[in-house]
C-alpha cells in the first residue's frame, strides 16, 4: 500500500531542475513563465529545485555546446532514480539555427536518454505544462516498474 | 504488573500518538500545506492542494538515497534523525493548554535548549556532506541561530517575570494556568511588543522566505541540504514542517494560553480534544501572520542584514517588553 502511495505521489510532486546548455534564454524565460501566477504550474506540485540531488525532472534547454556536454552528462549522473529528462525547444532536438556549427553537439539524444521532447522556438508555456505533466506520468510508471 | 503494563502503554501512546509523534507530524504537514496554499492565494495563484506536503514527503521516500564520496556516511545519515528526535521530545514538553506530558519547574529552559537541536542537526548534516555550498549554508545557519536566540531569550524572560513576579516562572504549565485565571498574556499591554517580536522569531526559527538565507536555493543551492536526496531529505523536510507546528504552538501557549475549555465542560478527554482543535486553529492564524504573509510580500534578506534586524528591531521590541514588565506594568 505504501509503495502504491509512493508511486502515486511521484506524479503529484515532480521537482524540476533546469540546465541551460547554451540556450538563447528564450526557452528559459518561457519555463519561468510557467511558474508565474498566469500559468501556475505549482498547482500540479511542480517546484523548481536548487540542486540536481533534489530533482525528479531535468529540463535541458539549448543546443548543447561542446563545453557544456560533459557538464550535462555529469549533472544527469547526480540525479537520484527515478528521473525523467525533458528537452525544451527545438535546439536540443536538432540544433535549430545552430546546426552544423563546430561547437554544437546538437541532437541531445545521441548521448542522453530523453523521455519527453517539447518542440517550438520558443516553446509555448501551454506546451511546457503539457510536456512536464507527461514527464510526471512517466515518472510514476518508472517508480511502479521499480516496485516490481 | 497489570497496572505497570497500562502505565507503559499510556506512556507509549503519549510519545507515539497524541502530544508526540503522530499528532505533530500530521498537524505539521497540514500547516505546511496551508502555508503554501495561502502564499499562492495571496499571489493570485491557484496553488498546490492541501495534501501537497504529504505528496512531497512520500515521493522523497521513494527516491534513491545517494551518499556522496566526500561524505562521512554515518553522520550524514544520522543527522536528520537527530533533528527529528529532538522535535518529537520538544512536542512532549509543549502543553495542549492544560494538558501536558512533561511539566516541571524549568521546562521553558529545557525547551530553549531543545530548540537548537534541529538547527544543529542541519549544521552537522551539512558539514558531513562535504560540499562547499553546504559550508556557506552552515555558516549562515549559525549566524541565523545567534540572531534569533537573543530576542527569544528576552521574550521568555519577560513572560517569566510577568507571570512569576520577582521569582521568575519558567514553567510552561504554570504560565498557562496563570493565563487561565488572569487573562491571556496577549491582552496585557506590556507584553504586546514581546508578542510582535515572537511573531518575527518564528519564521527565522522555521526558515521561511525572508529569513531562509541558510537554504537560499537560488544562490547557494539549498545550502546544507545540497547533497541530500531520498529518505534523509524527506526527514529534513518533515522537520521543517514539524518545527512550524511546534513554534506556533509555543507561541499559542505563551500568549493565548488561557482559552482552555476545561473550565467550561470539565476536565477530561472531550476537553483535551476541543483544546487541541482550538490550539490548531490559533496555530493556523499564527502561521498566516508570521510566515505566509511575510513570505508573500518580501524578498530574501542578506545575512548581515538579518543579523542587524534581529539584534536591533526584534531584540529592541523584546527588551521594551522586559523593561515595561520589570517596572510592574
Amino acid at each position: 500500500m505504501l509503495k502504491n502511495a509512493i508511486a502515486k505521489s511521484m506524479m503529484r510532486s515532480p521537482w524540476i531542475y533546469h540546465i541551460n546548455t547554451g540556450s538563447c534564454n528564450g526557452c528559459d524565460i518561457e519555463l519561468v513563465a510557467v511558474l508565474t501566477p498566469r500559468y501556475d504550474a505549482e498547482r500540479f506540485g511542480f517546484k523548481l529545485a536548487g540542486t540536481p540531488r533534489h530533482a525528479d525532472i531535468v529540463v535541458i534547454s539549448g543546443p548543447v555546446t561542446s563545453q557544456s556536454k560533459d557538464r550535462l552528462i555529469r549533472t544527469l549522473a547526480q540525479v537520484p532514480e527515478p528521473k525523467c529528462v525533458v528537452t525544451l525547444g527545438s535546439c536540443p532536438q536538432s540544433g535549430n539555427v545552430f546546426k552544423g556549427s563546430y561547437s554544437v553537439e546538437a541532437p541531445v539524444e545521441n548521448f542522453v536518454h530523453v523521455d519527453v521532447a517539447i518542440a517550438g522556438c520558443t516553446v509555448k508555456p501551454e506546451a511546457v505544462i503539457a510536456g512536464l505533466y507527461k514527464a510526471a506520468e512517466i515518472l510514476e510508471k518508472k517508480r511502479e516498474a521499480m516496485n516490481k | 504488573m497489570n497496572f505497570s503494563l497500562i502505565g507503559a502503554l499510556q506512556i507509549l501512546f503519549k510519545i507515539l500518538i497524541f502530544p508526540g509523534l503522530l499528532f505533530v507530524v500530521v498537524i505539521g504537514l497540514f500547516l505546511a500545506g496551508i502555508d503554501r496554499k495561502l502564499v499562492a492565494r495571496m499571489q493570485k495563484r491557484v496553488g498546490p492542494p492541501l495534501r501537497q506536503p504529504w505528496f512531497d514527503f512520500l515521493k522523497l521516500l521513494g527516491k534513491e538515497t545517494i551518499v556522496p564520496h566526500a561524505a562521512n556516511k554515518a553522520v550524514y545519515l544520522a543527522a536528520p534523525v537527530i533533528g527529528f528526535t529532538g522535535l518529537v521530545v520538544m512536542a512532549l514538553f509543549i502543553p495542549v493548554f492544560g494538558y501536558s506530558t512533561f511539566s516541571g519547574n524549568g521546562d521553558l529552559i529545557v525547551l530553549l535548549y531543545l530548540l537548537t537541536i534541529p538547527a544543529v542537526a542541519l549544521i552537522i548534516g551539512g558539514s558531513a556532506s562535504g560540499s562547499p555550498y553546504a559550508g556557506i549554508g552552515i555558516s549562515r545557519e549559525m549566524v541565523t541561530m545567534m540572531s534569533y536566540e537573543l530576542p527569544l531569550i528576552i521574550i521568555l524572560l519577560s513572560v517569566a517575570r510577568k507571570v512569576g513576579g520577582s521569582a521568575l516562572c519558567f514553567s510552561l504549565g504554570q504560565i498557562v494556568n496563570w493565563q487561565a485565571s488572569n487573562g491571556c498574556l496577549a491582552f496585557h499591554p506590556a507584553l504586546i511588543p514581546a508578542m510582535l517580536a515572537m511573531l518575527l522569531v518564528i519564521p527565522a526559527e522555521v526558515g521561511t522566505q525572508p529569513f531562509d538565507v541558510a537554504e537560499a536555493e537560488t544562490e547557494i543551492c539549498e545550502g546544507p541540504l545540497i547533497e541530500y536526496s531520498g529518505a534523509p531529505l524527506a526527514v529534513f523536510k518533515l522537520n521543517t514542517a514539524m518545527k512550524m507546528f511546534i513554534m506556533t504552538a509555543l507561541f499559542t501557549n505563551l500568549f493565548f494560553g488561557g482559552v482552555s475549555t476545561a473550565s467550561l465542560i470539565g476536565a477530561g478527554i472531550p476537553a483535551i480534544a476541543l483544546d487541541a482543535v482550538i490550539m490548531v486553529l490559533i496555530c493556523i492564524v499564527v502561521t498566516f501572520l508570521s510566515m505566509s504573509l511575510i513570505h508573500a510580500i518580501t524578498a530574501r534578506f542578506k545575512i548581515e542584514h538579518l543579523f542587524k534586524f534581529y539584534w536591533t528591531v526584534v531584540a529592541g521590541l523584546a527588551a521594551l517588553s522586559l523593561v515595561l514588565v520589570w517596572f510592574g506594568l
